[in-house]
């Protein structure tokens, strides 16, 4: 600039000046263009993820556990039952090992007290809790979505307390968050499901035998309903499909059914102790199907009267054949 | 400099912030089944002014009142202490101007006495003569169930999930007074709040008070700056309208004020209420024509909207409308979130009252907690039992569901549905299913089951109007008639013959 004067009207600025006058608002400029260029609108910008990005659940059942079996015992109140029926399973270590996680499902989905038998039997979710823990499991979460309050279903049902006292945590539907999975399914799809479950190594279902005045009979397969969050009254629409699919999704480690205490109506909330009828019997399997089977002739029910059962066989989820594949105890 | 040897404010402000906190357990305890009903809503009961509204508009004196006679009492013996160092709504305008900073707080024309500040005795005088008609309105603006209200319905809603009905209307009240702190400090306290105009004409005769002994002060203003209640230390000092800060001895560089009872010369002069007597005349007269057109024309009463159902346990509507405060102590209690603050449906008296909105929630079987934790009992404490209708009719009955037949699925849409039958929680179940052959209009035959319902079995639970799939209005709607506690909004003539 030496030799110039100095002239407002014909000003020459140096390199420094230029960038620092300019600089900023080049940078500016720069920056709303990626902007722009990053998150302008085009077609697809708001489509939903696609559903191949969602993953399927776990497969819960052993590897090599090549075909189904189910053992029974009654008449000996539920804990002892299901030690008897287990070990002729061979016992909880033969499905649990030693630092696996483990998901109970039991239904507990009502502010039902345990002699309404409208929820699991709590003793016997207390039960495989302990036993879950003395095989070696890392940690034992028992889950549910429940229909009424969940809190009040879990301290009701006397769940909750049995649970925590036998060492396990409790969660449910505002207590733990969901994960998207591919249900499959032509009923299902997509679905929310509760993360515990999703993310257990081992997962046991706990049905207890109801009535149901759709699907007859609630047992295992419909259980299932407390995995998933979301409109699930619009799964009612195509019912035994969708037991059968969420049969097919949820693919336990086992499945013991609880028939101490059985609804015979009014189900699946109960509430009349008249509608419940003293079973004490207990049945724990591999084979969801037989279970199902096994749980509905209880209130008098074949496999020709619940559709889901059709389905869930051809769908090669089990055999409704019970009594074959029934181990002695 | 700042000293930091303690003084009254120090101590005043730990305080003001127990209670502050006391306030927030409260609403974290109201929810919680570890703590009874009464006591986490007893800082509502700890205001004398529900009772006072509840004893005139209801002619009975609840069983809490001795909380609130305490409090007057205290009253009585060193003034307005419940405003200064207790009232949680207090307490945020003071930290409100305080953060609006020194500047605005400490101007001495702010914090002098304005006649219009006399405006809140006659809020008081209003709202007595109403609730003489049966009319609990002064919960709207009582400072203690207005700021429950307010957190309940408006905050609450934040970390306990849901949408609550309206509730950003009584959070909204709270929050222009919170914004008027700011302008002038505790803006509401000196010219609106009803309470405070209660405990003002207690304090009058409190002797233990603000005294000066008169030779020291230099007439510096400094304890006007400070001052929260705008009662003139300086001059005629106005024990009604005084909060017993105590910011006033702080800064007293001559130390020439002191609270305590009379001993020796006390040159402050206590002038009379700035209230004339046609004022109050007026004030009532007003109130006098109003109150009856409230009732008659407020859109409430026998007109109230078919949805809009009352808690269980809620007395009669004339009954329930003298005793609600409109705290939001039941909504907050609510585990299912269906308690939510009327806007409309049930008229003017029952502005902020708790309405059940079953797309929200739903009533739980076995759950009183409304009840237990109604500071008024305007909705009474129920055994769990008496809601349940397990083997018959139920005792305490809400409402009624009414299947939509242009809705239903199975009715309408020739699809199986039974949600409602099945979440029905009544034994035998109030919803039951009627088999029907159909002729689809693709032609085929099949069998669908429709959702009937036993009126004198239905609890009003609104379970299943909150399951229906029919998504924003429900193929079932709980509507109010048949509620047990008024026995003039039914429908069915008894069955059996007597």
């Amino acid at each position: 600039m030496g030799d110039r004067p100095s002239d407002a009207y014909d000003r020459r600025i140096d390199r420094r000046e230029l960038i620092r006058t300019w600089g900023p608002a080049a940078l500016a400029g720069v920056a709303v263009t990626a902007l722009g260029a990053g998150l302008h609108d085009r077609p697809g910008r708001h489509r939903p993820p696609s559903l191949d990005t969602v993953p399927t659940p776990k497969d819960w059942r052993l590897a090599d556990d090549g075909h189904g079996r189910l053992a029974e015992w009654g008449g000996a109140g539920s804990v002892a039952n299901l030690r008897r029926a287990l070990a002729a399973m061979g016992g909880m270590a033969a499905f649990v090992r030693p630092g696996e996680t483990v998901a109970i499902k039991p239904n507990c989905a009502w502010d039902r007290t345990p002699e309404q038998a409208a929820n699991t039997d709590p003793e016997l979710v207390a039960e495989l809790v302990r036993q879950a823990r003395e095989a070696g499991a890392s940690s034992v979460v028992v889950v549910d979505n429940s229909c009424h309050d969940p809190d009040r279903a879990f301290e009701r049902s006397g769940i909750g307390p049995a649970a925590r006292a036998a060492g396990a945590t409790i969660a449910h539907q505002h207590s733990v968050r969901t994960v998207t999975l591919d249900l499959g399914g032509t009923a299902l799809g997509r679905w929310e499901v509760l993360e515990p479950i999703a993310s257990a190594d081992r997962l046991i279902n706990v049905p207890i035998v109801k009535h149901h005045s759709l699907a007859r009979a609630t047992l295992g397969m419909k259980n299932w309903i407390g995995a998933v969050e979301g409109p699930r009254s619009s799964l009612h629409q195509r019912l035994p499909q969708v037991c059968a699919e969420l049969a097919a999704a949820f693919k336990p480690t086992l499945t013991v059914v609880d028939a101490t205490r059985v609804l015979t109506a009014g189900g699946p909330t109960g509430g009349s102790l008249d509608l419940v009828r003293p079973v004490d019997r207990i049945a724990v399997s591999t084979d969801p199907v037989a279970a199902e089977v096994w749980g509905a002739e209880l209130l008098d029910l074949g496999p020709r009267e619940l559709p889901q059962i059709a389905i869930a066989e051809r769908l090669g989820l089990g055999t409704a054949d019970w009594k074959a594949v029934s181990v002695p105890a | 400099m700042m000293s930091l040897a303690p003084r009254w404010r120090h101590l005043r402000i730990v305080v003001q912030t127990v209670f502050l906190l006391a306030f927030v357990a409260a609403m974290w305890a109201l929810g919680s089944t570890f703590v009874t009903g009464r006591l986490a809503s007893g800082l509502v009961a700890l205001d004398p002014l529900t009772a006072v509204t509840t004893a005139v508009a209801d002619s009975t004196v609840p069983a809490w009142a001795w909380l609130g006679l305490a409090v007057l009492i205290l009253t009585a013996l060193l003034g307005r202490v419940f405003c200064g160092w207790v009232c949680p709504l207090g307490s945020l305008q003071q930290l409100v101007s305080w953060i609006a900073g020194p500047q605005r707080r400490k101007r001495p024309k702010l914090n002098r006495y304005r006649r219009w500040f006399a405006l809140k005795y006659l809020v008081l005088v209003v709202g007595l003569v109403v609730a003489a008609f049966g009319l609990n309105l002064l919960g709207w603006i009582d400072p203690i169930p207005l700021l429950h209200r307010g957190v309940a319905m408006g905050v609450r809603p934040l970390w306990h999930g849901g949408q609550m009905t309206a509730g950003w209307v009584s959070f909204a009240l709270v929050a222009a007074i919170l914004l008027l702190s700011a302008w002038m400090p505790r803006f509401f306290c000196r010219a609106v709040c009803p309470l405070g105009a209660m405990l003002g004409v207690v304090a009058r005769v409190a002797p233990v008070r603000i005294r000066r002994s008169g030779t020291d002060c230099t007439g510096c203003t400094l304890c006007l700056m400070a001052c929260q209640g705008a009662d003139e230390p300086l001059g005629d000092h106005r024990v009604s309208e005084c909060h017993v800060c105590l910011n006033c001895l702080d800064v007293c560089k001559e130390q020439g004020l002191r609270y305590g009872v009379d001993s020796g010369p006390d040159v402050l002069s206590t002038p009379a209420l700035d209230l004339g007597r046609r004022r109050v005349l007026v004030a009532a007269t007003a109130a006098v024509v109003v109150a009856p057109i409230v009732r008659v024309a407020g859109g409430g009463g026998p007109a109230r909207a078919h949805d809009a159902i009352r808690p269980p346990g809620a007395l009669d509507e004339d009954a329930f409308l003298a005793r609600c405060v409109t705290c939001g102590a039941c909504s907050a209690s609510c585990p299912t979130g269906v308690i939510g603050s009327d806007l409309g449906t049930t008229g003017i008296a029952g502005l902020f009252t708790p309405v059940l909105d079953m797309r929200r929630g739903w009533c739980e079987p076995s759950c009183i907690r409304c009840g237990e934790v109604c500071p008024t009992r305007a909705i009474e404490v129920l055994t769990p039992e008496s809601k349940q209708a397990i083997g018959g009719p139920a005792e305490v009955r809400i409402g009624t569901a009414f299947v939509d037949r242009g809705r239903c699925l199975p009715w309408a849409m020739e699809r199986p549905c039974i949600v409602c039958e099945e979440m029905c929680p009544t034994s035998p179940k109030a919803i039951w299913l009627e088999p029907v052959e159909i002729t689809r209009r693709d032609g085929q035959r099949i069998v669908l089951q429709r959702p009937m319902v036993e009126p004198e079995l239905c609890t009003g639970c609104g379970l299943c109007e909150n399951r229906c799939p029919v998504g924003e209005q429900a193929a079932i709607r709980v509507s109010s008639v048949g509620e047990t506690r008024d026995p003039r909004n039914r429908m069915l003539q008894s069955r059996t013959d007597a």
